[in-house]
């Protein structure tokens, strides 16, 4: 983060946060080096902080830290070791009250920087000249790494060790099967976000780049008509609601359908369903796309409760009765992609007309490429994010289960209550009592902290963090935290001036478009299910799988995120009106109050102040 | 016969040195099939001849010896000498009776027209200060319409434009000027409209002002009109202001001109154009500019009643766009690309 001539005041210094009453020793979920302290208070008050709600809304369970750590590993590698982004370095982290405050490391010497654009040019025009041939390579990484978290076992304890160990060739026991099984799930975690992160830079500045090029020749142009320009018709990621759409069909063709009634639950529709030939038929052919592409998830990921469409099938079968009933009701379900690509070239085509000639070489170059990254940037949210990550939360879950047996934890579920390490120490004791017969200390020692925790992070979960800590940027300059959580100068600057009050909100103009009605603030996803007919949506940010909900709701405004984000994309789909990146709207608006949504102008304004919080 | 006069339509751009740019202009239009207004144009001959008939030559010749370009006084006392005789010359027979012959030919019972001056060999912001702007709305009678074409030879010798010339270096003493006589529309809604957002150069965007009433009290400044951005690849509303129009000018009913009046009460906070009548622009707007090949200034009205009929009045080059600085030389999409990540030569914006 490039500051010159920086400005204090706007934002609450790092160090002057007061911990929530009852909070007290939050510190020790998290690990020494992601917190404010006094021993680098120099550097750190100096930084610009701001809070990275797209990925972590709410605070960070112990466990769930190796989602910050993995991936800012794994983007610091490539961006700063691997391509040499001439002016960034990679992004530090730090904790607040649970909240995860994040700041680029800019690289300021211009020598050190023409040094590294050497680096940059070659490598990255490697990975841009080959694209599609090395992004085939990575489905096919990401595939065989998905099959081997799904090989990967947890072994159980046994009384006595199997015949094989005690006369096989490959002798290992189970001390230390258990103990590679656990290393191995962290380091099959750690190899899903290297992959991650190999193309997300490239990609996402490829396709930044044309839309700064559209924005430069044609600065009326609305976000929304570059992206159209851009975002593939039959990608990956609308393939779980394709064949969503596909079943309920079905449903209704083999005349199943009236056992979708709305307020029933999946258990129950599964058993009138499984009374009948033809509904049986129907589950089968259901039992057919749960793999892949049940592999959705019900958040973005980033943290353990994020569940899949398999481990919570209430969200594809809440999509099911809304489709069927639609259908029922003589709707159009279907997406109109044929429509949807003959627009997305007609835009293109029509844009490119009305530049100079100078300008549409370039236009044209770029929008090609920007085409050809754009499934990688679209199609690795399902592989990584959802598939991969789901799959390893319940991993995790087979260790909490195995640890919760041995009286380790009260529930399997509280092993995310634990950091990694201190789950690594649990089964280390878990291991050597096994090993030694000796009587474990741990079933005293960790369901206290457990329960402790979970206190704190419900206590945490009441306090507001603000958008920015330490001291405001004059510029924002570094690409990263400008392309991927679309935080640009004007962003900063308007988060310090609505620290002082006020009662618009200004954010990215995501989907076009002006309603006004009563917003629901919903902090994380087990609250979607609050939300009622009508109402706006007011969020941290969205992914696809929340789209149950956006049949319902009449606007979106998040708090962090560009035109890329989820919430603008979906909105664009159902033509709602959507501001994306206000920095502070979940905190500054209230459940019920009554807001107007500007999707047009990116305003947000906040009409009563009335509510509930 | 039409030594002086033409139809609009046939005109075209060769024409403008007889005819002045605006006749040149909308005759254009109408080869366009852009829906203008029927009407005719006067030729430069037809000032010629007035001046020759009444023998006014000299009385201008002598009312601009001596006359400097700085000299404020001497150049209103000429402007005011000259405009005084102008004004009491008749307008040529031969001419009047073409210009009855064309005005009957638009219709029975005195139709209202709008008379502008159409400048020549000028562009139209030198047009502006040469004075050659004058404009006179729902002229009704051949009487009328004659002291409207001549009130706007008179407006060759106004002041600012007796100035203009003279600091041109001209002589001043034969200055041409053309005159369009146009069937007047009884605008329900008109204004203005440039096919491209002059204030940041887009060229995908068109940009409409729009207010109740004729053209007058958005050309004339008098109102702040309705204010459109409308996308020319979707026809989408970007962005919009619909403001306070407290002022309008509507035909005088009982005879000839047009008269100012209050917007009533309910009608000033009303968006004046809908979705489709913004479509209809924005379709108007992309023929005019694809016909002339570059961004149009374009004067237009909708007619009151049922259909609110879209005529386009005047269009011109746009003359003043913001225009981005010019790349340097044009840059590759990698080489922009790589200055995204710090790795190339500055940006140039």
């Amino acid at each position: 983060m490039a500051t010159t001539a920086p400005k204090a005041g706007a934002f609450p210094s790092p160090y002057e946060i007061e911990t929530p009453p009852g909070c007290e020793g939050w510190e020790e979920m998290y690990p020494y080096y992601a917190l404010f302290d006094e021993r680098r208070r120099e550097t750190d008050e100096k930084r610009f902080w701001f809070w990275n709600s797209m990925h972590f809304p709410v605070p960070m369970p112990a466990f769930d830290v190796v989602c910050i750590d993995s991936p800012y590993q794994a983007v610091g590698s490539w961006q700063n070791r691997v391509f040499a982004v001439p002016p960034a370095m990679g992004i530090d982290y730090r904790c607040v009250n649970g909240y995860i405050y994040i700041s680029g490391n800019p690289v300021t010497d211009p020598a050190k920087i023409a040094e590294r654009a050497e680096f940059f040019q070659k490598r990255a025009g490697y990975y841009f000249q080959n694209w599609s041939e090395l992004y085939g390579k990575w489905r096919a990484k990401m595939e065989a790494l998905i099959r081997e978290l799904g090989e990967l076992e947890v072994p159980d304890l046994p009384e006595y060790e199997p015949d094989e160990v005690a006369f096989g060739e490959d002798r290992n026991t189970a001390f230390y099967e258990l103990l590679t099984a656990y290393g191995r799930a962290l380091r099959l975690g750690d190899l899903m976000w290297q992959h991650h992160f190999e193309f997300l830079l490239l990609g996402y500045g490829a396709y930044g780049t044309f839309a700064e090029f559209c924005k430069s020749n044609l600065p009326d142009i609305p976000d929304q008509h570059i992206a159209q320009m851009v975002a593939g018709i039959d990608v990956l990621l609308f393939r779980p609601d394709a064949e969503l759409r596909r079943l309920a069909r079905l449903a209704i063709g083999s005349g199943v359908d009236s056992a979708f009634v709305q307020g029933r639950t999946p258990q129950e529709i599964d058993a009138e369903l499984s009374q009948t030939d033809a509904g049986r038929a129907w589950l089968e052919e259901l039992e057919k796309v749960k793999d892949p592409w049940f592999n959705m998830a019900t958040g973005d990921g980033l943290y353990h409760y994020y569940r899949s469409w398999l481990d919570d099938p209430s969200i594809p079968y809440a999509s099911l009765i809304g489709h069927i009933s639609a259908l029922q009701g003589g709707e159009q379900i279907e997406r109109p992609t044929e429509e949807l690509a003959r627009e997305r070239e007609r835009l293109a085509d029509e844009y490119g007309a009305l530049l100079d000639e100078q300008s549409r070489a370039p236009f044209n170059d770029l929008l090609a490429l920007s085409r050809t990254v754009f499934p990688y940037v679209e199609e690795h949210k399902f592989f990584c994010d959802y598939w991969f990550l789901t799959r390893w939360w319940n991993k995790i879950r087979e260790f909490g289960a195995l640890l919760a047996r041995h009286g380790f934890l009260e529930d399997g579920e509280d092993v995310f209550q634990l950091s990694r390490y201190e789950v690594a120490s649990a089964l280390d004791e878990l291991v050597l009592t096994w090993a030694t017969g000796g009587v474990p200390l741990g079933p005293k020692h960790w369901p206290p902290i457990a329960a402790r925790r979970k206190e704190l992070l419900a206590k945490l979960n009441e306090w507001t963090p603000p958008p920015a800590l330490g001291v405001t940027p004059e510029a924002v300059t570094d690409p990263m935290t400008i392309m991927l959580w679309g935080v640009t100068t004007e962003r900063v600057h308007e988060w310090a001036r609505q620290q002082e009050g006020g009662s618009v909100l200004a954010g990215a103009a995501a989907s076009p478009g002006v309603v006004e009605g009563a917003a629901r603030v919903v902090k994380s996803v087990d609250q979607i299910g609050d939300v009622r007919d009508g109402e706006i949506l007011v969020c941290g940010s969205t992914s696809p799988a929340w789209a149950p909900i956006f049949s319902k709701i009449k606007a979106t405004v998040t708090d962090v995120g560009g035109v890329m984000s989820h919430a603008a994309i979906v909105c664009r789909e159902y033509g709602l009106p959507a501001v994306v990146g206000t920095g502070r709207a979940t905190a500054a608006i209230r459940t019920g109050q009554t807001i107007k949504v500007n999707g047009s102008d990116g305003t947000v304004t906040l009409l009563d102040g009335q509510g509930s919080s | 016969m039409t030594a002086y006069t033409r139809p609009l339509h046939g005109l075209s751009r060769s024409d403008e040195p007889r005819f002045g740019g605006k006749s040149a202009n909308l005759g254009e239009l109408l080869t366009a099939e852009i829906p203008v207004p029927p009407g005719f144009a006067i030729s430069t001959a037809a000032f010629a001849a007035f001046v020759h008939d009444s023998e006014l030559e000299d009385r201008i010749a002598s009312a601009l010896t001596h006359v400097s370009a700085g000299d404020i006084d001497a150049i209103a006392r000429a402007s005011h000498a000259i405009s005084e005789a102008m004004r009491f010359a008749p307008v040529p027979e031969a001419v009047r009776a073409e210009i009855a012959e064309q005005y009957a030919g638009l219709g029975k019972d005195s139709p209202p027209v709008a008379v502008r001056s159409s400048a020549v060999g000028e562009d139209s912001q030198d047009a502006t200060f040469a004075g050659q702007q004058e404009t006179y709305l729902w002229v009704r009678g051949i009487e009328h319409v004659c002291d409207a074409v001549r009130d706007c030879w008179v407006s060759l010798y106004s002041p600012p434009a007796i100035s203009y010339r003279l600091r041109l270096g001209d002589s001043g003493a034969e200055p041409a000027m053309g005159v369009t006589v146009q069937l007047m529309v009884d605008a329900d809604v008109s204004g203005v409209m440039f096919t491209c957002n002059p204030v940041s150069g887009d060229p995908s965007m068109v940009a409409i002002n729009a207010s109740w009433g004729l053209g007058l009290a958005v050309v004339g400044g008098e109102v702040t009109p309705d204010d459109y951005l409308v996308s020319k690849v979707t026809r989408e509303v970007v962005r919009e202001h619909v403001h306070t129009k407290d002022v309008q000018y509507v035909p005088d009913v009982g005879g000839s001109g047009a008269v100012r009046l209050a917007v009533p009460e309910e009608q000033r906070e009303v968006r004046c154009l809908d979705q489709p009548a913004l479509e209809r622009l924005v379709d108007v707007a992309k023929r005019v500019e694809r016909y002339f090949g570059s961004p149009q200034d374009i004067e237009w009205a909708l007619a009151r009643g049922g259909e609110q009929e879209l005529f386009v009045v005047q269009a011109r080059p746009v003359t003043a766009v913001a225009k981005k600085q010019p790349a340097a030389k044009p840059e590759s999409a990698m080489s922009l690309i790589m200055s995204t990540f710090g790795a190339g030569p500055p940006k140039g914006d």
